[in-house]
């Protein structure tokens, strides 16, 4: 589960964000930050229940919205909305990675069929 | 009709032609590593880039460097990205050494996704940096070192990467050849198991090693 976890790492730096780049005083960049961080905590440990093992890849969509808010917001765009860009390729190199990744799927893990 | 077996024992076989296993921890590790040197020497010049440090470290070109990394290119390549090329370099070796890691020492059966996309990550992007590199000294006229050490490194992924990548697809070929059908293809290139692809990966297993 080791994606999971370098995501929930992940969305404590957007959630810090907006102090580290001084951005806290735009209210948008600040509570957007938060949200998105909360929203991929949620997924990843939803992950974490075999039933929405599948969770993480939700993470791909907010990855994506990361990306285009961060490359809409000017040419070049500020420091924070850089840190969007690059956060959000990094998310979704992450969020595709799968639960128990170094082991096999479970499928070919719990026994062998017979050719 | 199943046959129980211990995980351990099919997980890391050789993998015809070749007399060792592409995807075990020992072909794997090394790309890792490697990668994650190059991200850190990315990393160093997209400081420079963005103005945390003064000047680059380039014992042979002089300033060499730091003209190729504040040139017009590399700007113009600023304003269409949105980031700098170095940090962007950084995020592609990042992602070598993160596909490289992720999966099982039989993934080029078991998740033969991810072996394309580790493929797809270091081969043509890999051949692509090196041409850049070589295509910047050529349009600003200056050598950068630290871009020839990650251009460098980037050969040296692509050539460690082949192996694996190689065998996946000959899997992926076996595959088609016994079955000729786009959907147990599909389910072979997720992964999702069947005995059609039990059967095709033990044809591979039982070629001869050249």
């Amino acid at each position: 589960m080791w994606g999971r976890v370098i995501e929930i790492m992940i969305a404590v730096w957007i959630a810090l964000s907006p102090f580290i780049f001084r951005a806290q005083d735009d209210l948008v960049v600040l509570w957007a930050d938060q949200v998105v961080a909360a929203a991929i905590v949620l997924l990843a440990a939803l992950s974490y229940w075999s039933r929405l093992r599948y969770a993480h890849l939700g993470s791909l969509f907010i990855a994506l919205a990361l990306i285009i808010w961060g490359r809409t917001s000017g040419s070049p765009p500020p420091p924070i909305h850089q840190n969007h860009i690059v956060i959000g390729l990094l998310l979704m190199m992450i969020a595709i990675i799968p639960n128990d990744a170094s082991m096999p799927h479970e499928v070919w893990s719990r026994e062998r069929l017979s050719p | 009709m199943l046959d129980k077996e211990p995980v351990g024992d099919y997980l890391n076989v050789n993998v015809p032609p070749y007399s060792y296993n592409p995807s075990s921890w020992s072909q794997r590790i090394p790309i890792c590593v490697l990668a994650m040197v190059a991200a850190i020497i990315s990393s160093y010049m997209s400081l420079y880039q963005w103005d945390f440090i003064d000047s680059t470290w380039d014992p042979f070109f002089g300033d060499g460097t730091d003209t190729v990394l504040k040139s017009k290119t590399a700007k113009q390549m600023y304003a269409f990205l949105g980031i700098h090329d170095a940090a962007l370099g950084v995020l592609a070796y990042i992602g070598d050494a993160v596909l490289g890691f992720a999966g099982s020492t039989r993934r080029w059966q078991y998740r033969p996704w991810l072996v394309i996309l580790f493929g797809i990550d270091v081969i043509p992007l890999g051949i692509v940096s090196v041409v850049l590199v070589l295509c910047q000294a050529f349009v600003v006229g200056s050598w950068c070192f630290l871009c020839l050490v990650t251009a460098g490194i980037s050969l040296i992924l692509v050539y460690w990467a082949w192996d694996e990548v190689r065998v996946s697809l000959a899997y992926l070929r076996i595959v088609w050849m016994q079955n000729r059908s786009a959907r147990v293809l599909w389910n072979a290139f997720w992964g999702i198991r069947s005995e059609a692809l039990d059967h095709a990966a033990t044809t591979l297993l039982q070629r001869e090693v050249a």
